[in-house]
């Protein structure tokens, strides 16, 4: 079923990306390739769909797939309102899909059927000749072989089951078996339909089908064999042929292989502690030897990590090609004009991470057309182009990939944030911090929307959004200027797995914490710590260093200690002195995601093994820093 | 159906065992800092990250300390690997449908809402446990 889904996302894809392609051609080319391709993925989708038995699905398929023979036979244009009835069946085709795979209720899709069989129907009364059954236009004659076996039986497709589906489809004029050279059995149905593409969709349960000859029953009609292809297939049913040169690999495999990786890399971590330990006990010549196979094994994992982690790079492009259809679709439900502008598309980056990234990208982009971007009217009046534009920007900085969603609109609304936020956001010289801004507009529930809209629904996208991307060990950033726009940028690493990391003691646990995020270590004399209200305070490099205790912020049991050791993390406002017991130094570990609900804790994003078989804590630096700009307003909370 | 059998605070309890991906001495768990009560901590099974629900204190028992007979049960639970530590783990049973009965009011006890049934063998009581209950009700956060 998950090949179902795969296959069933692809074509969706393919489908929406030809419709819109094809916005604004009234009468397209009936050869257009496009056409040819929207055809072509209907029809799949519709097989693929009969296969699971996803009727549904296969309905929607089936009457998209009628409108658009009517648009290649040049009997219907391809108008504005037609378009829109075949987006609106792409969706329902697609809601029924997601649902299946949520394990939701179906939708019915009746509405997109209902539009769509108008539209195919309205096709038919323009040619009169087709509705009054003439010969010469009336359903085409088909010579239909079924042969059954075993493996058939087994899915419950009997002859009886051929002869349902060839009567819903059509008429059969007679039936008949006939005997194979190999002593088999077939049956052959002289069956009258114009749907050649349900009989296609047939093909899997050991049905073929050719044009219907008269023959003269003396001459006999020779036998075929299942695997005997219908002569001249048309090139849309031969639509399957994959380029030669790709695999295609489940994602999982590759897991597979990385986390095999990360194991070698943790045994070799191993192998170096028992080196360091037997260093005086074996002579220098020797272990020098030693110590080269180590490292040139160090430097081989490496490339072997970063070979399997270049497979699992995809282009971004993949993730931004939905993009068009969204905006467009919801420009047009709200009444705005947007046009989206995409550059960076071949830019890579992990499978994994552009998978969990879709939905958070997809709300931003709601975002824009929903909240950045004005109606038209609104922008006329202000002397912009009437349509907005929204551009969506894929780069690679050094290690990360910066994903960038800006807008041409009116900016956040900062007088609403800050009569709404409970944070006490001023405004100066009409700007805001931009960070405590993300703060505001990512809190949980807070939408500057008095009612909820399908738009951006009750203000958790934004909290989602960010959580998901620091889930992911990247940033998120916000600039707006009013009157102009907002830019939202993304960074992520390219790569999750393997990061460099420091290792620090506190009490009787250990903790990691990634080294992207550490400035420097410093020695601490707790004398110097100021307190302030909850916090404490070290004056550092000329500025006030927020200090956390670990132990504290854990509840962890230590030992006084005259001098301590801060870990800094971050950068400028966001920096953060992190107070351990002891720094045990610097490691490649191997990340593992924290999923479960119950050890899922604020601070914490993900776990590692230092090859004692030990989990260790990767501490979240991002979560630690928002916590100590939100922890007044616990204490506030704790004393009331 | 097949069980396994193990025992927590001197109560025998019972999983169907293709619910159990495997069973495991406990070396060492992490705690988890500001977990819920009843969350010992996390630890790597088989290359997984599996939190570990402390069934003593799930039941509203004292905490015991962690020795030779200790026994964590991976369970399987929806798409969830989560860990139970029990006092100790033996057996592997065979229970028909019919010698299970369900709970009576009387087992007062906390951990009767998390409980399928009772059978009897022999002259032993089991309980059976409702995997789905423990782990999905165990709160998420610390109070």
């Amino acid at each position: 079923m998950d090949d179902y889904f795969a296959e069933a996302d692809e074509h969706l894809l393919a489908i929406r990306r030809c419709l819109l392609m094809l916005d604004g051609v009234e009468r397209p080319d009936p050869s257009s390739a496009i056409l040819e391709e929207l055809f072509r993925s209907c029809h799949s989708l519709k097989g693929i769909s009969a296969m699971v038995e996803l009727r549904e699905a296969e309905v929607l398929a089936h009457h998209m797939e009628s409108c658009l023979r009517a648009i290649r036979q040049g009997q219907t244009a391809l108008d504005a309102a037609n378009l829109e009835t075949l987006l609106a069946g792409a969706n329902a085709l697609e809601a029924v899909i997601v649902a299946r795979r949520e394990g939701n209720l179906l939708p019915s899709g009746e509405e997109a059927i209902a539009a769509l069989r108008a539209m195919a129907s309205a096709t038919t009364e323009a040619r009169p000749a087709a509705a009054s059954g003439e010969p010469v236009t009336g359903p085409s004659s088909w010579t239909v072989r079924f042969v059954p076996s075993p493996e058939l039986v087994a899915r419950g497709i009997k002859v009886d089951t051929i002869r349902a589906r060839l009567l819903e489809i059509g008429r059969i004029v007679s039936v008949a078996p006939r005997v194979l050279p190999g002593g088999g059995i077939a049956f052959e149905f002289h069956a009258q339909t114009d749907d050649q593409a349900s009989l296609a969709a047939l093909k899997d349960d050991g049905v073929t089908y050719e044009a219907y000859v008269a023959v003269t029953p003396e001459a006999g009609v020779p036998a075929t064999t299942a695997s005997d292809l219908p002569a001249g297939p048309r090139a849309w049913e031969m639509a399957s042929a994959a380029p030669g040169n790709f695999v295609r690999v489940d994602l999982a495999r590759l897991d597979d292989l990385m986390r095999l990786a990360g194991d070698l890399v943790v045994t070799r971590s191993r192998l170096d502690d028992t080196l360091q330990r037997i260093e005086r006990h074996v002579p220098s010549r020797e272990f020098r030897l030693l110590q080269e196979h180590d490292l040139l094994m160090e430097r081989q994992l490496r490339d072997l990590r970063e070979g399997i982690m270049r497979v699992r790079l995809v282009p971004v492009g993949e993730v931004f090609r939905r993009m068009p259809f969204v905006v467009r679709d919801l420009a047009h439900d709200i009444g705005k004009r947007v046009k989206l502008e995409i550059a960076g598309q071949s830019t890579e980056i992990d499978k994994f991470l552009i998978e969990r990234m879709m939905d958070p990208i997809l709300h931003l982009a709601r975002n824009a057309v929903g909240h950045g971007i004005e109606t038209v009217d609104e922008r006329v009046a202000a002397g912009k182009p009437p349509e907005g534009t929204i551009r969506l920007n894929a780069s690679t900085v050094g290690e990360s990939v910066v994903i960038e969603i800006a807008d041409d609109g009116a900016g956040i609304d900062l007088a609403a944030i800050a009569r709404r936020s409970t944070k006490g956001v001023h405004v100066e010289d009409g700007t805001v911090d931009p960070r405590l801004l993300l703060d505001v507009i990512c809190e949980s529930g807070f939408s500057t929307r008095e009612e909820a809209d399908r738009i951006s629904g009750r203000g958790v996208g934004m909290a989602v959004v960010r959580s998901t991307v620091e889930e992911l060990g990247g940033t998120l950033e916000v600039q707006t200027e009013p009157g102009r726009g907002t830019r939202f940028s993304i960074t992520l690493p390219l790569t999750l797995a393997i990061i460099d990391a420091i290792i620090a003691h506190v009490g009787n646990q250990t903790f990691a914490v990634p080294q992207s995020a550490v400035q420097e270590v410093i020695e601490v004399d707790p004398d110097k710590l100021r307190s302030l209200e909850k916090n404490e305070l070290l004056t550092h490099r000329g500025r006030a260093l927020p200090i956390v205790r670990l132990e504290r912020l854990f509840h962890l049991e230590t030992t006084p200690r005259p001098r301590l050791h801060a870990i800094v993390v971050g950068t400028g406002l966001n920096a953060l002195g992190l107070v351990v017991d002891r720094v045990a130094g610097h490691r490649e570990i191997v990340v593992k995601t924290i999923a479960d609900p119950l050890i899922h804790v604020s601070g914490v994003s993900g776990a590692t093994e230092l090859g004692d078989g030990r989990l260790v804590l990767i501490l979240d630096v991002g979560a630690l820093s928002r916590g100590i700009r939100e922890r007044p307003r616990v204490g506030e909370r704790a004393s009331a | 159906m097949t069980y396994i059998l193990f025992g927590v605070a001197g109560t025998t309890y019972a999983v169907p065992s293709p619910q159990v991906q495997h069973i495991e001495m406990v070396e060492q768990i992490t705690p988890v800092p500001n977990a819920a009560h009843a969350v010992e901590g996390v630890v790597f099974s088989r290359g997984q990250v599996v939190p570990v629900i402390n069934l003593r204190a799930r039941f509203g028992f004292e905490r015991a300390t962690i020795n030779q007979r200790t026994r964590l049960l991976v369970v399987q639970q929806g798409s969830r690997s989560v860990g139970l530590l029990a006092d100790e783990a033996k057996e592997f049973v065979t229970i028909a449908d019919a010698s299970i009965h369900p709970p009576s009011e009387a087992i007062g006890n906390l951990s009767g809402s998390y409980l399928n049934g009772v059978a009897t063998l022999g002259d032993r009581v089991v309980l059976i446990l409702d995997v789905r209950e423990v782990v999905e009700s165990t709160p998420i956060a610390a109070a």
